[in-house]
């Protein structure tokens, strides 16, 4: 990484965030946390700080980098240039990542990419994962208090980052439901349909490529509105947990389970510059932009006028997982698999370490977070 | 993609007060058996948009549909064949969607529209 400040009180540093200050600065960075980071940083300030020195800049994409320079001075034309081409990268990164890892991925776990749900303080052997990835999706339903009558249980169902379709067809299933999916890659949607028609859910399962950020429904069409482990991806919370309002029926129920940060608190403006480099270096792996904290869904989710909102830290539930995987990528079948996909796996692949210490370190929460949108 | 799917989405394009229902452009059309369930079909009627499901099923090639509808054909069998075919049973396996103020298409390969927006939409 390439990077230098001139300004009147900027700092820079590699790795974590920027300071952006009064005066010129002139930033070139070649690096890819750097680019993420500092973009995204840009998107953090306009949104949560009342400083106004937000800089005007020209951002030029090329390939996976984002080079730009930001004169300081006011406006929002600084971000936009540089939201968008930053987006369009994070957005090729994510569905590459996962057109690239999906195989692998449901070769050894099966259909369902998300973590499993266990006992806290449980040893797991691998052959229980796959029931204890159903029970995530059964124990997120019964927090959210779905009911299972007929005359009350969903009927129109989306699924938020649907993978391969694990929890569509499921969730299709249960209820007897139609359920539509969407994924920013090609690759997964054409699995999850694939995989639909071979389990004779062809007529009950749709998915779509589509951007969470701008979901292609029109509104109010779901009693269920369903993110699981998705919600990480997104780099705009707020127009992420918009959209989620948007096509929720009156009525319906949006469930959110997703990684967050631990909570701030009160006295805290950020976290530690400890914890963010740890942040920083599992986004890069993940194709993650940054974290924002279980409270600051709550918060959003307020601010839309959602009703019973309820959240819940599941961490203790979780953290067998990695463990697990990690066992599962050291065996025969795991190590070939990894060697036979790309690079953006194997990176995925060698940051699972990280999330443990994440979660060792309490800075790393698995969250679930529910509401029910109001009838009128 | 089948015409259900169809009459949910709607371009949100920047810029586009009515981006619904969105035109069709057809390569490909496949007609998928799908079992009857009349319980289903009574249930959507209420939320379905008909027009933009009679249009679409029009471009599709099946011209069944009556013009207007109301609650009360529901209770003829024939009309609920028709309704289920159209709404069910026609899939767009190839082609396009098409946002009616831009014009802008998104494809649809394999059955699987792609409703990406590109940057400048957004």
């Amino acid at each position: 990484m390439v990077g230098s400040c001139i300004g009147v009180s900027s700092t820079c540093s590699f790795g974590t965030t920027l300071q952006w200050g009064p005066g010129l600065h002139t930033f070139i960075s070649r690096g890819h946390i750097i680019d993420r980071n500092a973009s995204v940083q840009v998107l953090n300030r306009t949104d949560n700080n009342s400083r106004k020195d937000i800089g005007i800049g020209i951002g030029i994409g090329i390939g996976k980098r984002v080079y730009f320079t930001a004169v300081s001075g006011g406006g929002r034309k600084m971000q936009t240039v540089v939201n968008a081409a930053a987006v369009e990268t994070l957005q090729k990164g994510i569905a590459e990542f996962y057109d690239e890892s999906s195989g692998i991925w449901e070769n050894i776990w099966g259909d369902h990419m998300h973590h499993g749900f266990y006992e806290p303080d449980s040893s797991v052997s691998l052959s229980d994962h796959r029931s204890a990835q159903i029970r995530m999706i059964e124990e997120a339903l019964r927090f959210a208090s779905i009911s299972d009558d007929p005359m009350q249980k969903p009927r129109q169902i989306v699924d938020v980052g649907c993978g391969i379709g694990g929890s569509s067809r499921y969730l299709a299933r249960k209820y007897e439901a139609r359920c539509q999916g969407i994924t920013l890659s090609p690759v997964q949607a054409q699995r999850a349909q694939a995989l639909a028609a071979s389990q004779g859910l062809d007529d009950k399962v749709s998915f779509q490529v589509a951007d969470a950020l701008n979901q292609p429904f029109e509104d109010g069409q779901f009693n269920l509105v369903w993110s699981m482990e998705s919600g990480e991806h997104m780099p705009d919370k707020t127009k992420f947990v918009n959209e989620l309002a948007r096509v929720a029926a009156p009525g319906g129920t949006i469930i959110i389970v997703t990684w967050c940060h631990r909570d701030l608190s009160p006295s805290e403006e950020s976290l530690s510059p400890e914890e963010k480099e740890l942040l920083n270096k599992i986004c890069d792996a993940f194709f993650l932009p940054a974290w924002c904290s279980t409270a600051d869904y709550v918060k959003l989710l307020e601010s839309l006028s959602l009703q019973d909102i309820k959240a819940a830290d599941w961490s203790e539930n979780v953290a067998p997982f990695w463990p697990a995987v990690i066992k599962s990528a050291l065996t025969w079948k795991g190590i070939t698999s990894l060697l036979r996909s790309g690079w953006k796996t194997i990176k995925g692949a060698l940051a699972m370490p990280l999330m443990i210490e994440g979660y060792n370190k309490g800075l790393i929460k698995f969250a679930i977070i529910t509401c029910r949108k109001p009838v009128s | 993609m089948r015409l259900l799917t169809h009459n949910m989405l709607s371009s949100n394009i920047k810029g586009v007060t009515n981006g619904f229902p969105l035109l069709i452009e057809v390569e490909k059309v496949v007609e998928k058996q799908v079992d009857f369930n009349e319980d289903f079909l009574r249930n959507m009627f209420a939320k379905i948009e008909w027009k933009a499901l009679v249009e679409a099923s029009r471009t599709m090639g099946y011209t069944e549909l009556p013009e207007n509808s109301e609650s009360s054909m529901l209770n003829s069998d024939e009309f609920l064949r028709k309704f289920h075919h159209a709404l069910l049973e026609l899939h767009l396996e190839e082609g396009a969607l098409v946002c009616p103020e831009t014009g802008r298409k998104f494809p649809v390969n394999k059955g699987i529209p792609n409703m990406l927006l590109h940057e400048d939409e957004v």
